[in-house]
Order: C-alpha cells, then sequence, then structure tokens
C-alpha cells in the first residue's frame, strides 16, 4: 500500500524540488536551452577569450584561406580555366593564408593568370573562417583550428572549448552572481521588509484583533462580522487588486476625491516607492489577515467557557481577559500562523505582480517576484531558468531556517510536552 | 455576610427557568441547593456570582444590592465543577490570579497565597502546572483561588462531581473545614443528596424552578414535606405504596392490603394517598405486621439491603443490620413502624 503513495509523493512533491535543487547548480537559460548544445565561435565568445589568449581571438576573428580538396572541387565546377585547379593542386596545397590579401596574392601568380574579377571569385571559394561555424562536437571545432592553423595546448583547448559551448553547463555560478549582485541585496532586503511588515502588522496583530473583536460579540453579530472579513480572501485575487487599482489610478478614486481639493490627479499606487509599499502591505495584509482571524477564532473558541466565567468572578477585566486567558493559550495557533504566513508571503508574488508588478523602478520587487522575473517573465527576453531556480532554492533554505527559528523562540517542546500526573 | 434573592426570576429567551424565587442564606452558613438536573440550582448559583444577570428580582450582598454589578465588583469566590484551572498558569499563578488582577504588589501576592495554600495543603505544589495535577489537587488548588481575596461568599458548584468515592468523602469533611475556619457565607450546588446532607447547614431542595422546602437535614429528613423531597433524601431510597383511605386505614390494590395508620383517623374515605416508608422503618421491629417475599438482596458489609414484594406487588424496601438467615425467595413477615410512615395526597403534599 506505500507504493502508490510513494509514487505520488515522488513525482509531484519530490521531483520539483529535487528539479529545483538540479536546475540550481546549471546555467539554463533559453540562449542554451534545457537538452544540449553546440561549438560555436560566436563574437560573443571571441570577446571572452581575449583576454587571456589575445592572439588566437583575433586569429579566429579573422577569415583564413586554406587551399584545400573541398575548394578546388568546387574550383572546378565553376568551369574557368582547368589550369588554375590543377596548379594550385600541384604547388599550393595544403597552404594556410592569414588574410585575403596573401591568398589573392598567389592566385593572381597563377600562370593562366585569372582576371581580377576570377581572383575574387576563386579567393571566396577558399575562405574557412570558423566565426559563426557551428560544430557539433568538441573534436571537430579543435580539429578545424588546428587545420586553420592554431596550434592549442590541452588546457587551451579546454577553455576554448568551455567559452564556445552553446548548451547548459553544471556551475555553482548562480549563488555567487546573487551573492555578488547589490540589486539581489535591494531584493533581500525589500523581502525581508515585506514579510515582517505584513506578518506582524496584519497576518498576526491584526488578525488577533479581529478574533478577539469578535468573541466579544453576541453569536449573530460575530458570524456576520466574520464572513465579511473573509471577503477578501474569497473574491478572485484579480478582481480584488483590481478595485484597489480603481483605487489608487489617477483617474481612481482617491484621485478624483483629491481631485475636488484642487490636487492634479497622479497614480498613487506607482507615484513613488513609499506609497507602492503601502498599498501593496494593505493588499496583502486584509487577504492574509482572514486566515489568522479564522485561526484564532476557532482557538478561542476552544477555550473552555468556564475559564472566561472564571477570570470575571476573579475579577478580570476584559483586557485583563485578553493579556492573561486569551493570548497565553494562543501560542500554538499564533506559532502556527506566524510560520505559514512567513512561508506563504515568501513564496506568493500574485499580489504583488498583479499590483505594481515589482515597480516603481525595482522598489517593490520581492524574492519570489524577481526569481519569477529572472526565470519565466523577462524583459530582455533570455529567461534564466538556471538562476531563477537558484533563487527559488535560496527560499526554500531561509523558509526553513525561519522555521526552526520559530519552534525555538515559541518553545516548541513546551507546548508538546507531556503532563505528569502523580497519585 | 447575608445573602439575599428577592423574587429573583431568570428566563432564557422563552424559556422561564427560576421564577420569583425567595432566598436568604445567614452569615456564615453554609446552604445546599440540591435538586436533580435542569431544576435551575446552577442558574441562581450563576446569578448570584454575576455570571448570569436576573430577568427581575434582586440579589442583595449583606445590605448591598449586587443585582446589577458585573462579576468583577461582586467578591465572590467560585469553584466550577470543572475547577476552570488556567492550564497555561502555574498553581501559585492560578491561586494568586485574583490578586493578579487587582494589581496587588507581588510580595504580597506571594505571601497569601502561601498561607491559603497552607490552609488547603497545596503548598508543596504551587510549581506545578494543573496538568500535572490530581483531580483532589486540583480541587483544592481551585478551593484556594476562590478562597484567596476573602470573598463575601464562597460558590460551589457540583465541587465534587469529578472526584473518585474515596477523593469525595475526604473533599466532603476538608471543604467544610474551610468554611467553619474563614467563616465564610457558601453556597453548595449539588444532585448528591448525601454532600448536601453531610456538608451543610440548611438545604433548599429545588423542583423545576422553585425551592420546595427549605431545612436543617435532619428536620429535611424527618419531615419532608412533599413526596419528592422524601424521595430525594435518604439513601437507600424511600419506598412509596399507592392506595387509598378506608376507614382509618390505607389499602391498596383489590383491598386485600390494609394498613391501619393512626395518623389516617381524620382523611375521608376512598382518598387516593401514597405511602412513604422508609427502609430502616421496616423491618424486625415495629407495630405493624406485613408479610411479603423477598425478591432481591444485598449486603453492603455492615447492611443488609433486601427488597420485599407485598401481596398486592408493591415493593418496601428494608436495610437491616446483617444477618444470613433471609435468602433471596423466602417469605418474611416484618414490621413497620406505623408512626414513622409518611402519608401524603395526590399531589404529593404531605398530609
Amino acid at each position: 500500500m506505500i507504493a502508490p503513495a510513494a509514487i505520488m509523493i515522488f513525482l509531484f512533491y519530490l521531483m520539483p524540488a529535487i528539479l529545483t535543487g538540479i536546475f540550481a547548480m546549471t546555467n539554463m537559460s533559453t540562449a542554451t536551452g534545457i537538452s544540449g548544445g553546440v561549438f560555436q565561435v560566436t563574437q560573443g565568445a571571441v570577446n571572452r577569450l581575449g583576454p587571456d589568449m589575445p592572439e588566437l581571438a583575433s586569429g579566429i576573428a579573422e577569415p583564413r584561406f586554406v587551399i584545400d580538396e573541398e575548394g578546388l572541387a568546387a574550383l572546378e565546377a565553376l568551369k574557368l580555366k582547368p589550369g588554375y585547379a590543377a596548379e594550385l593542386r600541384g604547388q599550393h596545397i595544403g597552404e594556410v593564408f592569414a588574410s585575403r590579401r596573401e591568398a589573392e596574392r598567389v592566385i593572381k601568380a597563377l600562370r593562366d593568370r585569372p582576371s581580377t574579377r576570377e581572383v575574387k571569385q576563386i579567393s571566396d571559394l577558399f575562405n574557412r573562417s570558423v566565426l559563426n561555424t557551428r560544430f557539433e562536437t568538441r573534436e571537430a571545432l579543435i580539429g578545424n583550428l588546428e587545420k586553420l592553423g592554431f596550434k592549442l595546448k590541452p588546457e587551451e583547448q579546454d577553455k576554448v572549448a568551455r567559452e564556445t559551448y552553446t548548451g547548459w553547463v553544471w556551475t555553482t555560478d548562480n549563488f555567487k552572481v546573487i551573492g555578488n549582485s547589490p540589486d539581489m541585496a535591494k531584493i533581500f532586503l525589500n523581502t525581508a521588509f515585506y514579510v515582517a511588515v505584513t506578518l506582524m502588522l496584519f497576518n498576526v496583530s491584526y488578525a488577533l484583533f479581529l478574533a478577539v473583536t469578535t468573541h466579544y460579540m453576541p453569536p449573530a453579530t460575530a458570524s456576520i462580522f466574520r464572513a465579511v472579513w473573509l471577503l477578501p480572501r474569497i473574491t478572485p485575487v484579480v478582481i480584488y487588486v483590481l478595485m484597489w487599482k480603481w483605487l489608487t489610478w489617477d483617474n481612481g478614486f482617491i484621485s478624483m476625491f483629491m481631485g475636488q481639493l484642487g490636487v492634479p490627479p497622479k497614480n498613487y499606487l506607482l507615484d513613488n516607492a513609499y506609497n507602492a509599499w503601502f498599498f501593496v502591505i494593505l493588499i496583502n495584509g486584509f487577504i492574509g489577515a482572514s486566515m489568522g482571524m479564522l485561526v484564532f477564532s476557532s482557538a478561542i473558541k476552544a477555550i473552555p467557557q468556564t475559564h472566561f466565567h472564571a477570570s470575571e468572578v476573579d475579577g478580570a477585566s476584559r483586557w485583563q481577559q485578553i493579556r492573561y486567558i486569551i493570548l497565553p493559550q494562543l501560542r500554538w495557533p499564533i506559532l502556527f500562523v506566524t510560520c505559514y504566513q512567513t512561508l506563504s508571503l515568501l513564496a506568493s508574488f500574485n499580489e504583488i505582480l498583479l499590483s505594481t508588478r515589482g515597480g516603481p523602478g525595482r522598489a517593490t520587487e520581492v524574492w519570489s517576484l524577481a526569481a519569477y522575473h529572472t526565470a519565466l517573465n523577462n524583459y530582455t527576453g533570455n529567461l534564466e531558468y538556471g538562476l531563477g531556480a537558484a533563487l527559488a532554492l535560496m527560499l526554500v533554505i531561509i523558509g526553513v531556517i525561519l522555521s526552526l527559528i520559530y519552534l525555538r523562540v515559541f518553545r516548541y517542546d513546551t507546548l508538546i510536552s507531556k503532563p505528569l500526573i502523580e497519585d | 455576610m447575608r445573602i439575599l434573592l428577592d423574587k429573583f426570576s431568570k428566563s432564557f429567551g422563552n424559556t422561564k427557568v427560576i421564577e420569583a424565587m425567595d432566598l436568604e442564606v445567614g452569615s456564615g452558613e453554609m446552604l445546599a441547593l440540591l435538586g436533580p438536573s435542569g431544576c435551575g440550582k446552577s442558574t441562581t448559583l450563576f446569578a448570584i456570582c454575576g455570571i448570569h444577570r436576573p430577568t427581575s428580582g434582586r440579589i442583595l450582598f449583606g445590605e448591598r444590592d449586587v443585582t446589577s454589578l458585573p462579576s468583577q465588583e461582586r467578591n465572590v469566590g467560585v469553584v466550577f465543577q470543572s475547577y476552570a484551572l488556567y492550564p497555561h498558569m502555574t498553581v501559585e499563578e492560578n491561586i494568586g490570579f485574583p490578586l493578579t488582577v487587582r494589581r496587588l504588589p507581588a510580595g504580597d501576592i506571594k505571601k497569601r497565597v502561601a498561607d491559603i495554600s497552607a490552609l488547603v495543603h497545596i503548598d508543596k505544589l504551587l510549581g506545578r502546572r494543573p496538568a500535572q495535577l490530581s483531580g483532589g489537587q486540583q480541587q483544592r488548588v481551585a478551593l484556594a483561588r476562590a478562597l484567596i481575596r476573602r470573598p463575601d461568599v464562597l460558590l460551589l458548584d457540583e465541587p465534587l462531581a469529578n472526584l473518585d468515592a474515596k477523593l469525595r468523602l475526604e473533599m466532603r469533611s476538608e471543604i467544610r473545614r474551610l468554611q467553619k475556619e474563614t467563616g465564610i457565607t457558601a453556597i453548595l450546588v449539588t444532585h448528591d443528596q448525601v454532600e448536601a446532607m453531610s456538608m451543610c447547614d440548611r438545604i433548599a431542595i429545588m423542583k423545576e424552578g422553585e425551592i420546595v422546602q427549605i431545612a436543617t437535614p435532619s428536620e429535611m429528613y424527618n419531615d419532608p414535606r412533599t413526596a419528592f423531597v422524601a424521595g430525594f433524601l435518604g439513601n437507600p431510597p424511600i419506598s412509596f405504596l399507592k392506595g387509598k383511605a378506608l376507614g382509618g386505614a390505607f389499602v391498596s390494590g383489590d383491598g386485600n392490603f390494609r394498613l391501619p395508620l393512626g395518623s389516617l383517623r381524620n382523611v375521608g374515605d376512598g382518598r387516593a394517598l401514597t405511602i412513604g416508608i422508609r427502609p430502616e422503618h421496616f423491618g424486625p421491629s415495629g407495630d405493624l405486621a406485613i408479610e411479603g417475599k423477598v425478591a432481591f438482596a444485598e449486603t453492603q458489609g455492615r447492611e443488609n439491603l433486601y427488597d420485599v414484594v407485598l401481596a398486592d406487588g408493591s415493593v418496601l424496601r428494608s436495610i437491616q443490620p446483617v444477618r444470613d438467615d433471609v435468602k433471596l425467595g423466602d417469605c418474611v413477615r416484618w414490621n413497620l413502624s406505623s408512626e414513622a410512615a409518611f402519608v401524603f395526597a395526590e399531589d404529593g403534599r404531605r398530609l
């Protein structure tokens, strides 16, 4: 009976995580593709080779002229004077010229005296440049280079192969990029700010406020309030964010209202970073608080009614009831909501994507949104799957670390300790 | 402090639970509110401590009208059936809670917790949490918490219901001891007549929201006002015979069972009656012989309990010192003390 569950777990739960880990260790992108690649001396590769092997780099970039059988066959096919091909084969086969000028000097000196137009025509047939030529294997690339007269040492061959390979390769560069990029540092701080503020102000505090308020209401009123407070969660997030956009657009409600006071209309959502954060946190907060409210409400309901009676009789005011009776007994629900919402805030970016798209500039770009932008929706069009997966992997690691810290802070072991009843 | 309920009524929605109830509890007295479940005894208790507001009527502590005061301002101590100990606090914090919320200095609280916990013998358990205590220890903590701020009145809601038999006996005398030592006015809500009789100065027996009789335990036992009271008090319970009056005697069945009782001399012939006979008044001694067949026999160690089926099919219970000459199915001829038999009218009132 374990087998079906194990297969499901492996395919749909473990595999995505494992693949994320695998992708994170590659440089996969739209450019490399996700299958293999070829060896191609692009201008980019030439540029990369430049600093270490200036001779090779400039040599590769130039055309090379080689008198070979392939060219001779082509020349014969042109049906010019047969002497051209015969003489070139007899006297010059295998010769390599570093420039068109040198090659043409030899052709011009042929005994049958080709015309200038023919010289040009013939030299073209022997042009053997590797620039932008695709080689399926490394051996083909290196072989061609050697034929063109580039003698490479083994380590130089390695370097050339590495720089000209167009497929993906294993690498840990993603993490170096993340670690060294000032952009990512800013995004890290954005994320920490966004998660901490939304979590503390809304997902926990505001949710607690709602739960405690409804606890002291008559039951019918309380259920109406709870139902209304669930609306942001029930409303499709696209619609809900659209409402906020209507509120904040330059022809939205705020602008209309401020217009009455003579303030020129503006987009309050994307006006500046402060406003953008303000609304991003409000949107996420009101959606997120509903879950905490539900969890806390049911936890308060689970406190025996006699505890409230007893504390009233003991002389506790409402505030003291909240502080001494309700809050201490909500430790586990608060831990749960904090943990759960931290993870969900870290991982979710849909509200931000729908409202500010990370803007203005990259002011509200958070980690998960950056991963999305990097891997799936890049402005430049080169989707960097590997880098995106590395970003996602770091998010998972941060989530696990935070969960462990929470368990420590809330002293999880005392929450589950067994009673020791005697006599 | 004297507690007075003056025409106290309480209804929940359209359901009237208590109507115009009068009750006075003397200062330093311990009174039991005794009755079957649903009779309104807990509702009365909750009204006294302020958890429920009366629909009408007044509640007085001494001369002070507390009817509209919230619980917080009433100075009552309550021991709930479930004890309602706060699970996240230690014993010390639980007991000190009524003082903590009054913002007393920590030193004073500590001292008073020490005093009261010594009084209820739990001074060694102050560091524990309620889940780490036995039922009897929890009970003591609840008592200490109720007593620590020296309340005007101590209310006990079925305080022994969750304890095993041995602990119940122990806590019965313990609570009574504490009540006497502190001289506090106390009201005990219970459905257990033994508890009520053994712990309290007076018993108010309730039925369907009304107090049927209020008296000391022995008065109530020996002089019940109704068949309900007679039936509620006493263990093993009283036996009832149904019949009618005929020529100064009680007659039942088709007339073949006859009990001449002095108390029926002035009762008109043919009136429907119920006779109540306590098991201790039916046995070897007495002035009226009755024959019957033993249908049930049980020994309780010191005493034996018998059910005797009479000629008309009704059953009399008997409790006697242990004897081994009577077996199940034996025919016996035992006696009844005619003076001790209670006579009730058809509506349950005592004649």
